[in-house]
């Protein structure tokens, strides 16, 4: 066996694999935590936020991380699928 | 002259040694097998550098007791205190380290090898061990032939320990032979004259070995075959650790200021110790003396008592200087500084970028994203110069309207002088680093490196973009016709917020923060391009603009555009590290092409 294909069956052993795939999805769901924190603190300044100007912004960083929030889950989705 | 003689001149003395005597053959001959290992060894552990090796210096280098543990232990380990030392200098250089850190890391070093002393003289010289060396040969060639790196690395370090036992060995035969035909003992010199004398041969000896390690190994089994004099052998120790500093010194002068000025931190320190040691011989003897019976050393173990006294003048050169780190850093900062060419005009240069990285990977690329960061600073400097903005008031929380206003200068500035004397000099070391680096690097590296040129290079295409766009927006950002000069300004802005965006995202680690303003930079490019949201349509139908600011701005317009996309495509690679385990996560949130299509669609139906 070369040394490759013995690391490749110590990976399948020890299910590395697997330990990859969960170590992704560990970072995609703190990444999701980190976004919907922050979904909620825009929510909360867009409330306050009288200036035209500044809501404006402020709406519009919401879309993105609405759209990043849903992109996550997405990666999420296919993640678990592949299992 | 000297140097060119130097060479002859060496070879010559030894075909006369080994003309005259046999047993000097065998003495030359395990110095350089001894030499031979070692360049094993340091190979063997290079090949376990691509990232162990950084990750725990750069992990246990932040505080000065921790560098000093770390020179210490690795040396120790590695027995080679210049593989430690071009180890550090290669992190100074890359700016993953600073010069103290640096300084703790050299100064360990130093106490780690006097453990190959220890180990030559109380296991090497007791024990057979050629019995040892000719196994650990065999198994390392083995190794050394199969495909996988690591098994490579270990065969190295193997036969590397191999032949230094085996080297020890001629060393140690080569000279009990010689005991019996001539007596080098009867040479020996006394007193004051015989310390400097001897430790001047000391230097010699290790600037020729280059290495203090085989020149200790060597005054160790020459004391222990009774051909040198104790005090002599002392005297020696002292110069070979004051010799091993031209080694770095050699070593640091292909490398940046940093390199140099470790170097000169290394200097100091061995020279300060040496005349400590010279000036204390005699307490330092009683020293011994007394150590020596306290752990049980035979009073005619003078191999041993050699390894006490180096450990002890290595000590005290540490405590001596230890409180004096920070003025050593001040005075190397002063005093080791880069020269300037006189008379020429100045040409920016990399600060990071060095050859002696180039042999460790990870180390390496930290060097390229530093320098390729910084040529991003410099860069935006000169792109708000070509916008008449202020940089400072770009990065800064100030209103961007109220940046717009405040113009830089009432001339245009020289953007190919800038780009000359700023960026080409840098940009070209970075692409000849990288592709040095391309052909040295494991493949796993090399699309990463691939990545930072073409950072570098859509980053200078702004810049040259900027500096088409620069004509005609001097010319219409205050115009009268208020159409034109508000699209000017407007372009002016949008790329303003963009390069404030960028210095945001190149300080932070917020992985959100990286992804949404990164998604923000890519929306506002595509909604900001006046040639597809029907601005410049609009403009010209109600004939707002005359034909010849249309085409201006039409040309304009597509550079601003260019110049924002190829920002935006620097960013995504300088910020995002690809190797970093969330970088391909990273990567697939940023919003793509389709999302911004679709969100500004549903903008429009709103």
């Amino acid at each position: 066996m070369s040394v490759s294909g013995f690391i490749q069956s110590v990976k399948e052993y020890l299910s590395l694999k697997d330990f990859e795939k969960s170590s992704k999805k560990k970072s995609v769901k703190s990444l999701l935590k980190k976004l919907r924190t922050k979904r909620k603190e825009l929510k909360k300044t867009l409330a306050t936020t009288i200036e035209k100007k500044e809501k404006q912004a402020l709406e519009e960083e919401l879309e993105i991380v609405a759209l990043q929030i849903k992109k996550g889950k997405n990666i999420l989705h296919e993640l678990d699928a592949k299992e | 002259m000297i140097k060119n003689l130097l060479l002859p001149l060496i070879l010559a003395l030894l075909a006369y040694g080994f003309w005259i005597s046999p047993d000097f053959k065998d003495i030359a001959s395990g110095v350089a097998i001894f030499l031979f290992g070692m360049l094993f060894l340091e190979e063997g552990f290079k090949k376990f550098s691509g990232g162990i090796l950084e990750s725990i210096l750069q992990r246990s280098t932040d505080k000065l007791y921790k560098s000093l543990g770390f020179g210490i232990i690795a040396t120790t380990i590695m027995q080679s205190s210049s593989l430690v030392s071009v180890l550090s200098i290669s992190f100074l250089g890359a700016g993953l380290i600073g010069l103290a850190q640096g300084i703790g890391i050299i100064f360990g070093a130093n106490l780690g090898t006097t453990t190959g002393a220890w180990l030559v003289a109380g296991f090497g010289l007791k024990v057979d061990i050629a019995a040892y060396a000719m196994p650990m040969l065999v198994f390392g060639i083995v190794f050394i032939f199969q495909k996988s790196k690591s098994l490579k690395g270990f065969g190295y370090i193997l036969a590397g320990l191999g032949f230094l036992f085996l080297g020890i060995h001629y060393m140690k035969e080569g000279f009990e032979a010689f005991k019996e035909t001539i007596d080098l003992a009867s040479l020996s010199v006394g007193g004051l004259k015989g310390l400097l004398l001897f430790a001047l041969v000391g230097v010699v000896a290790t600037v020729v070995m280059q290495s203090s390690h085989a020149t200790l190994v060597l005054i160790i089994t020459a004391l222990a075959a009774g051909q040198i004099s104790y005090e002599n052998a002392l005297a020696l120790a002292i110069g070979a650790n004051v010799g091993t500093t031209i080694t770095a010194i050699i070593g640091a002068m292909s490398s940046n200021i940093e390199g140099k000025r470790l170097a000169g931190a290394h200097l100091i320190f061995n020279f300060v110790t040496g005349l400590i040691a010279i000036a204390f011989i005699h307490q330092l003897m009683m020293a011994v003396e007394y150590l020596s019976d306290f752990v049980g050393i035979q009073s005619d173990d003078y191999a041993l008592k050699l390894a006490v006294f180096h450990t002890i003048f290595n000590t005290i050169g540490i405590v001596v200087m230890l409180p004096f780190i920070d003025n050593l850093v001040n005075f190397l900062e002063k005093y080791v500084v880069s020269k300037e060419p006189s008379g020429e005009v100045s040409i920016a240069r990399a600060s990071y970028l060095s050859d002696a990285v180039l042999e460790f990977p990870t180390t390496a690329l930290s060097a390229l994203y530093q320098e390729s960061r910084a040529l991003y600073e410099k860069s935006f400097e000169i792109i708000s110069y070509g916008l008449n903005l202020k940089p400072k008031r770009v990065d800064s929380l100030a209103d961007i309207d109220e940046v717009l206003k405040e113009e830089y200068s009432n001339v245009a500035v020289d953007m190919d002088l800038l780009y000359n004397t700023q960026i080409k000099g840098i940009y070209g070391e970075i692409l000849d680093f990288a592709t040095k680096a391309q052909g040295n690097f494991p493949v796993e590296h090399i699309e990463e490196v691939h990545k930072i040129k073409l950072a570098n290079r859509a980053l200078v295409e702004a810049l040259k973009d900027t500096k088409h766009l620069q004509k005609n927006m001097l010319r219409y950002k205050n115009h009268k016709n208020s159409y034109i000069k508000n699209e000017y300004n407007t372009i002016r802005k949008n790329i303003a917020e963009l390069l404030r965006d960028i210095n945001t995202l190149m300080r932070t680690q917020e992985e959100d923060v990286i992804i949404v303003l990164l998604s923000k930079a890519r929306i506002h490019a595509q909604k900001n391009d006046i040639l597809s949201n029907g601005v410049l349509d609009n403009l010209i139908r109600s004939r707002l603009i005359t034909n010849e600011m249309a085409t201006s701005l039409m040309n304009d317009s597509t550079y601003a555009y260019t110049i924002c996309k190829n920002l935006i495509e620097m960013a995504e690679i300088l910020c995002i590290p690809q190797k970093s385990d969330s970088s391909n996560i990273d990567n697939q949130m940023i919003i793509n092409d389709d999302d911004i299509k679709e969100l500004l669609e549903t903008k429009e139906q709103k």
